[in-house]
């Protein structure tokens, strides 16, 4: 950044000054816009154009059919290969945001005859609105500081890891178009609220639908410009402006967001929206005093005001009560319980602890994800407190709130990363801009600083030092960014990839094979059952039914298929028999070392399938050896080694060599001989399993017939 | 270049651009022969290798005149239990040339299928001439039984003529039958036979009379792959930037005995005679110009695979994600780019390609359905097709793409039942003014200019309502 | 049939494949080099110092060259058009 900002001007001496700064703006823009799409290219680049992970496979399958049903067909879509037998709503219970977006660009592309794959349009579509991001970055950072601080933001946010964890090639889920909507709607708000237009206003509602279209998050940024408001009116900035912009986006965002049918009324109702429409509510009451105060004269205003204030508290809370105990205002949701309280969803909801992204954020993943932002910040907060204003309020109310959150759950790391990057830049910015000056003693300045300027020695000297330091502290940070989007946000995680002994890369395409088998030789109404994780891959990729899916609703049905797991043989039997269970998948790594297989999951399972009622039966404890460990040697607890998932994961494991000196049957992954070696299944065939025995199928055999 | 004549009422049709089929029914209506009773084979040497899962039988026939008249041509007869197994028939005299072959009927015998074969040079009476005809059958050999285990050999039946079907006498045959198995279960025998290894004589035979059968079955081990495309979707798009790109879409099923219970894989890889009668990979060739190649299916790219390059062609070894068991399916696209130059001619604006209908997917492969289609580029005008064997043409279509606006005439048509021997070259020539070249370029011209057009006109535009505010601010 | 073959010659691209990344550097290069002039003095020049003539030529030129360019570079990332 400052290396371009200082070479640029010699290279191009016949144009003028602004036609210059000009061209340089443009220049690292789009280039910052260029990189941000190629930097999250890697995966596509060392493996294939390729969706990612779980949820981008539903995403991806929902698009499709979106492509090729029509919209109408897709809000009314019942899915029935999900939660077989229960099936699932599928227009109601997703934002769409994001498969209309892609739908849009694939039928445009498709007008236009450029014949691109709906899959690349998926695969592509987080790096182009990470681009985007970029660029609304630099606009809202430019509303808030000036252009400089703008460049350097967007130049952060182009490579910040934690936001490419989310966004890079194949990456296809909501939070990738999210970031961009949530950035336009703030910037947007903060135009609102600078200019006080009603234009502005309503674009910010705009961009706020959209937000609610693509992304569950949006519920942050409800809250958000509400406390904007509040903070405003607390520290006596609250203006017309701030009231045209906030009644404005309020009325005519709400309206809108309650168009998507899985919002629905929740606006009006739940009390994650409650604080918007108290402020809302407050904001025409404060508009009303002050209306008030320049009409009445100062007594009669008093007692106005007291009466009024004490009827409306009493009505208002009233009516919470009211309607929280008939139930029209639904309680707190868990999810938002973990937000507050980061141990609440780990003793209550099981379901939603085993999810590894809803984990609290360890110190050093901060540092991962944003290096050299986490120094700058504090910096970057100072100076925004220094010049305080309206849209500078703002940013210090998200970047706090955001590290709280982020704090909580590894996921919303998400939503710190763009405010991290605009504070930094801001830092960066007037840190630069502030030595630099310093640098070059050509620059005449007035008179009052040239004053100042003569009071410190080696100024100049001090300055070149700090410029020098910034710099190599922002090369570093770009090294960084790379070595992790190489390292760690680049792997499709459907297709694994390891070095062999003598550095060739062995490719393990086992998942693919295993649903591409499902698909091709399997009857086309078969159910298949395994652990939720896999749920959206085996519809989407395998096309068959499935028993449940990552989209956890039925925590019940969950559970079932969690008991059916930690059951011995015959007490699954009858749960598969109950669900029409045709096949039954497990992955396994224990052959090849992949250590996020069924059996180390399998502790959730026991928990999930024992927190209900018909699973009481399944104790945790039950599953630990006498000391409490969790075994699959020969020391290991009988239930654990006698049951379903047990013998699906090791059935004739225990003849394989796996490793050179070990025994047979040596799992990798747990590092142990395997207990249970010799047994038979009765109520199940192995059907297939893959090359490196990462995905084995079984096929549950009928009932026998009767009098055999 | 054509093996088979078109009948001059449809040369009219051929190269029209309306739907257009070339019925075999539509054929044989027209198309009424008699047995000429002056013909008899004074000899037929006969093999039938049912080595592969197609039988391939060969013959040998010395024609005899013994009638007063030169002839012209002669019938050839396949049984009405074989007939709709045929795929190919062809004829070669004795110099190795190709005949031209008509499939007819004859009335009294609605239920045999029959082909006349024009000889080049007419036979005189009394004299002799010597024909090979060449015969592929496909799915003629049963699975017996029809499911097998994992560890199982595959054990195949095949039921055929012990004698020449003919219409006319056969004064002395013989039959080779070649199984490349030593391990026979039962097979028809009927004396003189002898059984060497790999093979089983029978005959002669002497003067068997027209249109007689006698029952020959053979159940033996048979575990070279029996792998049928289901159907094969061949797309050649031309390019006049040098390039032409070939696409097949692929669906595979394993078509011998099915699977019986579980798969083991712990005994597929412990052993590497576990299931004989899997497929694990198989080899496909591809022109030796070829480059880009992909291999990959609805899930992504299919990493297993190894391409070797030799001196007249490419050769792929295209392992499918999963061995292929009896009753398994598998689907894949794989695709390859070669130079304009190898297959495609002109002379000014008039150009020739000359390519293949079909092309090798496998040894012994068997194809129930394929469909080719050529894409020209935009702006050919007159095409016409000379096929080299009849085929169904399908309706002429348009296909968009990158930079198009009124389309690329796409000419395809579709053929059931094709076997290696109709790897043969179709021609098609078409006009393409070169100039029409530049429509592309001109069109990312003409968009850009139309954008910054749009920009000179939007800098121009004031769109604020206070007019005087605008200007205090200049 | 085969007369008239014989009687044709091989086609070949009017321009050697081997060349196109050349081209397409050579050609989106200048190319985005007046895209970037013009943009430039689309932002900077105002109402007055506007000269719709010089506009009109540097989009021109911009279009023609970017156009061949990105032709170009479809042909070598193998979308022959």
């Amino acid at each position: 950044m400052t290396v371009e900002v200082q070479a640029k001007p010699s290279r191009l001496p016949h144009l003028s000054s602004d036609k210059q700064l000009t061209f340089i703006k443009l220049a690292v823009l789009s280039m910052a816009a260029i990189l941000s799409f190629g930097t999250r290219l890697f995966s596509v680049l060392r493996f294939e154009s390729v969706i990612h992970e779980f949820d981008p496979y539903f995403n991806y399958r929902t698009t499709r059919y979106l492509t090729e049903e029509g919209f109408y067909n897709f809000h009314n879509w019942f899915d029935d290969r999900a939660w077989y037998p229960l099936g699932r709503i599928i227009g109601g219970t997703i934002y769409p945001g994001l498969m209309v977006t892609s739908a849009t660009l694939y039928n445009i592309m498709q007008f236009l005859n450029i014949t691109i794959d709906i899959r690349n349009v998926c695969v592509f579509l987080a790096p182009f609105f990470s681009s985007l991001t970029t660029i609304v970055t630099y606009l809202l950072t430019k509303e808030l500081k000036d252009e400089g601080a703008g460049l350097v933001a967007a130049a952060m946010i182009a490579i910040v890891p934690g936001y490419i964890s989310r966004s890079v090639a194949g990456s296809y889920d909501n939070e990738g178009i999210a970031i961009f909507c949530m950035l336009l709607t703030y910037y947007f708000w903060i135009k609102a609220v600078n200019t006080g237009t009603i234009l502005w206003a309503t674009m910010t509602a705009l961009a706020y639908f959209y937000m609610v279209s693509s992304w569950g998050g949006y519920v942050f940024l409800i809250n958000l410009i509400p406390l904007h408001v509040l903070a405003l009116m607390l520290l006596g900035r609250f203006s017309a402006r701030v009231y045209v912009a906030y009644s404005t986006l309020y009325c005519v965002g709400t309206i809108l967001s309650m168009q998507i049918s899985f919002v629905g009324f929740q606006p009006v109702q739940s009390s994650e929206h409650m604080l918007a429409l108290g402020v809302f509510g407050l904001c025409q009451l404060y508009a009303f005093t002050q209306y008030l105060r320049e009409r009445l004269s100062p007594a009669n205003f008093e007692l106005l005001f007291k009466a009024l204030l004490t009827t409306l508290l009493a009505t208002l809370g009233t009516a919470v009560v009211a309607l929280t105990l008939t139930g029209k205002i639904s309680p707190w949701t868990g999810r938002f319980y973990s937000l507050l309280d980061p141990s609440y969803a780990k003793n209550h909801i099981p379901i939603i602890a085993s999810v590894s992204e809803h984990q609290p954020t360890s110190w050093s993943s901060f540092y991962f994800d944003l290096q050299v932002l986490v120094f700058l910040f504090p910096a970057g907060l100072y100076f925004c407190f220094s010049k305080l204003t309206d849209a500078n309020i703002f940013i210090i109310l998200y970047g706090v709130l955001s590290i709280y959150f982020a704090g909580v759950m590894v996921r919303l790391m998400l939503v710190l990363a763009p405010v991290m990057c605009i504070v930094s830049g801001v830092a960066a910015s007037s840190l630069l801009s502030l030595h630099v000056k310093d640098i070059e003693p050509k620059v005449e300045k007035h008179e009052k600083k040239k004053k100042h300027e003569n009071n410190l020695v080696f100024r100049s000297e001090v300055g070149a030092l700090f410029v020098c330091v910034l710099g190599c502290l922002l090369i570093s940070y770009v090294f960084h960014c790379t070595w992790v989007t190489s390292e760690a946000y680049s792997s499709p995680s459907i297709v694994l990839s390891a070095r062999a002994h003598d550095g060739a890369r062995i490719i393990f395409d086992d998942f693919r094979e295993a649903y591409t088998w499902l698909k091709m030789n399997t009857p086309e109404d078969s159910k298949v059952m395994s652990w939720w994780d896999y749920g959206y891959q085996i519809t989407a990729m395998a096309n068959r039914t499935v028993i449940v899916d990552n989209n956890t609703w039925n925590n019940t049905h969950i559970s079932r298929v969690g008991q059916a797991m930690a059951s011995t043989e015959d007490k699954a039997y009858e749960i598969m028999q109950e669900l029409d269970v045709d096949y039954v998948l497990v992955i396994f790594g224990g052959l090849v070392g992949y250590s996020s297989d069924d059996i180390n999951k399998f502790l959730w399972m026991v928990r999930i399938g024992g927190s209900t009622e018909r699973g009481a039966h399944i104790r945790e404890a039950d599953y630990y050896t006498p000391s409490g460990e969790f075994r699959v040697d020969s020391d290991g607890s009988n239930t654990l080694l006698n049951c379903l998932m047990y013998k699906m994961s090791y059935y004739k494991f225990g003849l394989v060599y796996t490793e050179g000196g070990r025994p047979p049957g040596f799992d990798r992954v747990r590092g142990a001989e395997i207990g249970n070696k010799d047994f038979n299944l009765d109520v199940l065939e192995e059907a297939y399993t893959t090359e490196h025995w990462l995905v084995r199928i079984y096929k549950v055999k009928p009932l026998p017939n009767r009098g055999v | 270049m054509s093996k088979i004549k078109m009948l001059p009422a449809m040369d009219k049709l051929r190269f029209s651009f309306i739907f257009l089929l070339f019925i075999v029914i539509k054929c044989e209506s027209v198309n009424v022969d008699t047995v000429s009773s002056d013909i008899r084979f004074k000899n037929v040497d006969r093999t039938i290798d049912i080595s592969s899962q197609l039988v391939k039988i060969t013959s040998k026939l010395t024609l005899e005149n013994t009638g007063g008249t030169p002839v012209k041509n002669f019938l050839l007869a396949v049984e009405q239990f074989a007939k709709n197994n045929v795929a190919f028939v062809g004829a070669k005299d004795s110099s190795g040339k190709d005949l031209r072959l008509v499939e007819t009927t004859v009335k009294g015998h609605d239920q045999v299928r029959f082909w006349r074969v024009d000889l080049k040079d007419a036979v005189n009476a009394g004299s002799t001439a010597i024909v090979t005809v060449e015969t592929v059958l496909t799915k003629a050999l049963q699975p017996y039984p029809t499911a097998i285990t994992q560890q199982e050999d595959q054990l195949v039946k095949y039921n055929g003529n012990l004698y020449t079907y003919s219409p006319y006498l056969v004064a002395s045959q013989k039959t080779n039958v070649i199984i490349n198995t030593k391990s026979v279960e039962s097979f028809s025998k009927v004396k003189p036979f002898t059984q060497q290894d790999g093979a089983i004589q029978y005959g002669p035979y002497p003067n068997t009379k027209p249109f007689s059968e006698k029952e020959l079955v053979i159940h033996y081990r048979n575990n070279s792959p029996f792998l049928t495309v289901t159907r094969v979707e061949r797309l050649i798009e031309v390019s006049h930037w040098g390039n032409i790109a070939v696409e097949e879409v692929i669906e595979i099923e394993h078509s011998g005995a099915r699977l019986k219970g579980p798969f083991s894989r712990y005994d597929y890889q412990q052993d590497h005679h576990s299931g004989p009668a899997s497929v694990r990979s198989y080899k496909t060739l591809l022109p030796a110009s070829a480059s880009d190649v992909y291999y990959r299916d609805t899930n992504g790219n299919i990493s297993t695979s190894n391409m070797k390059v030799k001196k007249d062609s490419v050769e792929l070894d295209l392992r499918p994600r999963y061995p292929l068991f009896g009753g398994w399916r598998t689907h894949y696209t794989l695709g390859y780019n070669v130079p304009s130059y190898e297959y495609l001619y002109h002379t000014g604006n008039d150009y020739l390609l000359k390519m293949r209908i079909i092309d090798h997917i496998y040894d012994d492969m068997q194809v129930d359905e394929l469909v080719t289609k050529i894409i020209l580029p935009e702006g050919s005008t007159s095409v016409k097709a000379n096929l080299p064997y009849a085929v169904t043409r399908l309706p002429d279509s348009l296909h968009f793409t990158y930079l198009d606006t009124k389309g690329r005439p796409v000419i395809s048509f579709t053929k059931k039942n094709v076997v290696e021997n109709h790897i043969q070259d179709f021609q098609l020539r078409y006009t393409f003014p070169r100039l029409l070249m530049l429509q592309e370029p001109l069109l990312v011209v003409g968009f850009l200019y139309a954008l910054f057009l749009c920009v000179i006109i939007y800098v121009r535009l004031d769109f604020s309502i206070h007019k005087a505010e605008h200007h205090h601010k200049d | 049939m085969s007369l008239e073959i014989e009687s044709m010659i091989r086609y070949t691209s009017p321009i050697n494949p081997a060349v196109f990344p050349h081209l397409t550097i050579l050609l989106l290069g200048i190319g985005i080099f007046f895209t970037a002039w013009f943009f430039v003095y689309e932002v900077t020049s105002t109402k007055l110092s506007r000269d719709l003539f010089k506009e009109l030529t540097l989009s021109l030129v911009a279009a023609l060259f970017s156009g061949f360019g990105i032709l170009f570079l479809l042909l070598w990332v193998g979308i022959y058009v």
